[in-house]
């Protein structure tokens, strides 16, 4: 009985022990540098004048938000304008248009509008057909493009047509060939567009 | 791929039943016989190749004149003995004798002697005991010999030989036991004797138990919290290691298996020795496994790496037993590439896309995602003899990794998404008190303090907080004999204290302190019917706390969002606490009937049960949101109330000394009456019917054996509602709310087709070596498990040949 006494009392005694020195130290901060929370659309005209932008922003990332602005692109008739898309983290006020490009081999953008509304490139974009025409300005480190700079030609007056943007993340699965469908989504948005 | 070679489980479980009988003796013996000299012991002889009674064998105790021989059931018994624990001497004419070291406290020993003129050393094995220590609650085991075959299997498979045990996946790598219709959280798993403290809370975290260094497992499918304290609202599994026995030559193993599916190499080692007083055991194990295969593809990215070791000694001296315990187990394991999805378009596509997405040819390669685990247990335990009552007392040490790897972007995609670090430590101690009047029984207390810990520097914000846990249990379980019947009550307090810290997605610091408290209890009986049928019931209760995952987890999970319990009010996403939304305890009903039947050539289990949960935790969806990678359902955690009605069955038939047939159905409807509706996930119904041939010797093999087992698993009709991607975006798009109406659960896709399994196998041994050859999937069947998550992407896997060849020392 003695000896059961003792191996009891020595066994808690070692667990006493272990148990405080449990932390209860507070996580440390972590930076999210993957959460995409702006993404600003800027039109330039090529031949001069004031650039247009459009923004969609979800400041509360994977929370039950939705998108809080999504401002329709307003852009004039048979002008060329150079897309620049703009990525932000507002989160850690992190550029993540840098990573993107740093990373250019796992990435493209893809485009889809509605009514034709430009004359260059003319179609639909590229988001249903990969071989429909979409002008990148940018290309990656093996010559496929990349679309963080893309060139447009607006036709004629028309309103009530959308304009979709797609970055898709393909690590291995970029090819000249490869589609939407391919790797995960790291932004898919819809603006409303009007040429006026 | 399917798991099934179901051997005569339900044969062990009624051995179990009817051993009742010789356990109540035990109860009886529990006075001090040392001192009126009436120690008894008990034990059965039989011969090691086919297991037969042997008569007539001699047992002698050394140093003292009392003997005896084995009647013709190979029993004996030796009474009027005035000291509990003797050395005892067994020979017969023809076979090797052997020397066992046996007290009247341990389980009747079973003395499997071996031919002369055979390799093998005469054995002991000390007799089956009922794991629960209920008499009442229904219990299966999977014994050594049965494992044998199933050991190169995931844990989550090697289980599904139970009738009633099914498999919640995600592929083929990642699969987690369904006792009755629940897992994680609703089951308890006991491995070598501690609770197995894992990161429990999520489909894709199996338990990290490695089924080679297992010598048998256990299912009770009662809710047995009495005994084990919260979660074991399902049942319990009860995994026990190889232990070695005293006095006991060298013995072990070394066995290589391989899998012509997954081009995977597997083998284990192990060793045992025993002395007069102590003994040793150590083991290895190891495999290694690439790209598994479908009928028509490769499932890429679907490899696994496995290492496990584990150490045990016995001390033994009059009165004590003391053991130690130490084992590791790392697992590196692929998930399926094309299972990645970004948001609900990726996921119409990859519905849609078959072979999926990034499959390439055959590889080892494991990317991302994958996981990795570690998972280490310390344990020393023991038992004190007191004479007429006895101490068990244990102390557990867990120590459990898990890192996942997603794909990412960047220098991130090196660093685990997740990254926990959950170290436990648990104090069991049982007073098995002296017999007060008719009854018998346990006084127990269970102390559990757990820590849980982000490791930092994943670049996310981590889906559950750290917390810190202590809980403490007082438990007793009595019972008693009312002439032919056995009955069982039993009452557990449990108290769990709890502290979070957290971080929420600004990353703004938050904290809380909580507490939870439940009253359990048991009562059962177990009555013989007749000499060959027995009949079991057993009334329990079980609970268990919310876990921090349902109170606190937050964001992307899989292709949805997740809003725990207490992250998600008033639709906003915020951080609230017991104050604004109160969230009791899930408490479960469980009442679990057996009928038992056995006879020379039949034996028969029939198991039905009611399950009846309060409280239930669920998700269910809440609405739709867009971010920035698109649009996305989102679901929140709630309450409701369950029910789980089913029916386990089996029936094994002997057609002649050779030729075994053997038929199990299990069926199981739940649901949520509350809300009136059906659960997402629950198994289907399920048949099987195995043909065995044993002609046991053939030429110079003995131990043939050749098998053929069919499954057929029906398609679930009690399955939510189905909405598409597709209804998800138009209803968006068009500014609908669709879960305003009806906020039931719902599936992307409807419930997979039923289907239908063949696996065969033959068994031999020649001389030392023990051959087993297998075909799972015969017929190369391409078909998808409805509780496998990657239903979604991939088919299951296709035909496998495994080849094992071991050698026994």
């Amino acid at each position: 009985m003695k000896n059961y006494t003792l191996i009891a009392l020595s066994l808690f005694s070692f667990v006493v022990l272990l148990s405080s020195c449990g932390s209860d130290d507070d996580p440390p901060i972590e930076n999210p540098e993957e959460i995409i929370t702006d993404v600003t659309l800027t039109f330039t005209p090529t031949g001069g004048g004031s650039a247009i932008t459009a923004t969609a922003k979800d400041p509360d990332g994977d929370g039950p938000q939705d998108l809080e602005v999504v401002s329709a692109i307003n852009l004039q008739a048979s002008t060329t304008y150079t897309l620049t898309i703009t990525l932000l983290n507002a989160i850690e006020n992190e550029d993540v248009t840098e990573e993107i490009e740093d990373e250019s081999d796992d990435h493209l953008f893809f485009f889809a509008w509605t009514g034709n509304i430009f004359t260059n490139p003319s179609g639909n974009g590229n988001a249903d057909n990969r071989a429909d025409p979409v002008n990148y300005n940018d290309e990656d480190t093996g010559g496929l493009p990349l679309g963080l700079s893309t060139e447009w030609t607006t036709g004629d007056a028309s309103s009530g047509n959308t304009f979709r943007v797609v970055l898709k993340h393909q690590p291995k699965l970029k090819t000249s060939t490869s589609t939407v469908n391919d790797g995960e989504s790291d932004i898919d948005l819809t603006w409303d567009i009007n040429i006026q | 791929m399917t798991k099934k070679r179901k051997y005569t489980i339900q044969r062990s479980a009624i051995a179990i039943i009817l051993f009742i009988t010789t356990v109540n003796f035990s109860y009886a013996q529990n006075k001090d016989c040392v001192k009126d000299c009436s120690c008894e012991i008990t034990g059965t002889i039989l011969d090691q190749s086919d297991k037969k009674p042997i008569a007539f064998a001699s047992v002698s105790i050394k140093g003292n004149a009392k003997g005896t021989v084995s009647n013709e059931n190979g029993f004996f018994r030796i009474s009027g003995l005035c000291s509990d624990e003797v050395d005892l001497v067994i020979s017969f004419i023809g076979y090797k004798s052997i020397e066992h070291h046996h007290d009247i406290y341990h389980e009747d020993p079973q003395i499997l002697l071996a031919h002369e003129d055979l390799i093998l050393e005469s054995i002991v094995v000390e007799g089956t005991k009922i794991e629960s220590g209920l008499t009442s609650i229904t219990e299966s085991k999977l014994d050594a010999q049965e494992l044998e075959n199933l050991n190169t299997e995931t844990f989550g498979d090697v289980l599904r030989s139970f009738t009633g045990v099914a498999t919640i996946k995600t592929g083929q790598n990642v699969v987690k036991p369904v006792i009755h219709g629940l897992h994680s959280n609703r089951i308890l798993i006991i491995n070598n004797g501690l609770r197995h403290e894992n990161q429990n809370w999520g489909v894709e975290h199996a338990p990290e138990i490695d089924v080679s260094l297992a010598n048998d497992i256990t299912l009770i499918k009662g809710a047995a919290s009495v005994k084990y304290g919260p979660d074991a609202l399902g049942g319990v599994i009860i995994v026990k290691p190889k232990f070695p026995e005293l006095n006991n030559p060298l013995r072990g193993n070394f066995k290589i298996t391989g899998k012509s599916n997954g081009r995977s190499l597997g083998s284990s080692v192990s060793l045992l020795k025993g002395y007069d007083r102590w003994a040793w055991m150590v083991q290895a194990s190891g495999t290694y496994q690439g790209d598994l295969k479908s009928p028509d593809y490769y499932l890429t990215n679907t490899g696994t790496r496995e290492y496990s070791f584990a150490l045990g000694t016995k001390y033994h001296k009059k009165d004590l037993d003391v053991n130690f315990y130490f084992s590791r187990f790392n697992q590196e394991l692929g998930i399926l590439r094309g299972s990645v999805t970004g948001n609900l378009n990726d996921l119409a596509f990859a519905l849609t896309n078959e072979p999926p997405e990034g499959t390439q040819s055959f590889s080892y390669d494991i990317n991302n995602p994958h996981q990795e685990a570690v998972h280490q247990l310390f344990k020393i335990d023991g038992h004190y003899n007191l004479h007429s009552s006895s101490i068990d007392f244990q102390y557990g040490f867990q120590i459990n990794q898990r890192r996942e790897f997603d794909i990412r972007r960047g220098t991130n995609n090196s660093l685990p998404a997740i990254n926990l670090e959950l170290f436990s430590h648990s104090v069991d101690l049982d007073w098995n008190h002296p017999k007060l009047g008719q009854w018998s029984g346990v006084i127990g207390f269970q102390w559990l303090y757990q820590d849980n810990r982000n490791i930092p520097g994943t670049n996310t914000i981590p889906f559950i907080p750290n917390f810190d846990n202590t809980r403490l249990g007082i438990y007793f379980v009595e019972s008693r004999q009312l002439g032919e019947m056995t009955a069982e009550v039993g009452i557990r307090l449990d108290a769990q204290q709890t502290a979070v810290r957290g971080r929420d997605f600004n990353n703004n610091l938050f904290t809380n302190d909580f507490s939870y408290q439940n009253v359990t209890g048991t009562v059962g009986m177990s009555l013989p019917v007749g000499p060959n049928a027995s009949f079991q019931s057993n009334l329990g209760t079980a609970w268990r706390p919310p876990n921090v995952s349902e109170l606190y987890s937050f964001g992307k999970h899989q292709f949805i969002l997740e809003y725990g319990l207490w992250r998600f009010f008033e639709n906003q996403a915020d951080v609230i606490t017991e104050n604004e939304r109160s969230v009791p305890s899930e408490v479960g009903v469980k009442w679990v009937n057996t009928y038992s039947f056995q006879n020379e050539n039949v034996a028969l289990e029939l198991t039905g049960y009611i399950n009846v949960l309060k409280n239930y935790i669920y998700t269910k969806p809440a609405g739709v949101t867009t971010t920035v990678r698109g649009a996305f359902p989102y679901f929140i955690y709630n309450q409701t109330n369950a029910l789980f009605i089913g029916l386990d069955a089996s029936a094994s038939l002997s057609h002649s000394k050779q030729w075994e047939s053997e038929a199990r159905v299990s069926l199981l409807n739940a649901k949520d009456v509350k809300n009136d509706q059906y659960f997402v996930g629950i198994p289907p119904y399920e048949l099987n019917y195995n043909l065995h041939y044993k002609p046991q010797t053939f030429w110079k093999f003995r131990n043939v054996q050749l098998g053929l087992e069919s499954q057929y698993t029906f398609k679930q009709t009690r399955a939510p509602r189905v909405i598409t991607v597709q209804e998800i975006n138009d209803a968006k798009t068009n500014d609908i709310d669709l879960f305003a109406a009806d906020d039931s659960d719902f599936d992307f896709l409807p419930p997979s087709d039923g289907y239908f399994l063949i696996n065969t196998h033959l068994n031999f041994s020649y001389n030392k070596f023990d051959v087993h050859f297998q075909v799972k999937n015969l017929l190369n069947t391409s078909y998808r498990d409805y509780t496998d998550r990657l239903r979604y992407f991939s088919d299951d896997v296709g035909r496998n040949f495994v080849l094992s060849l071991k050698y026994r020392l």
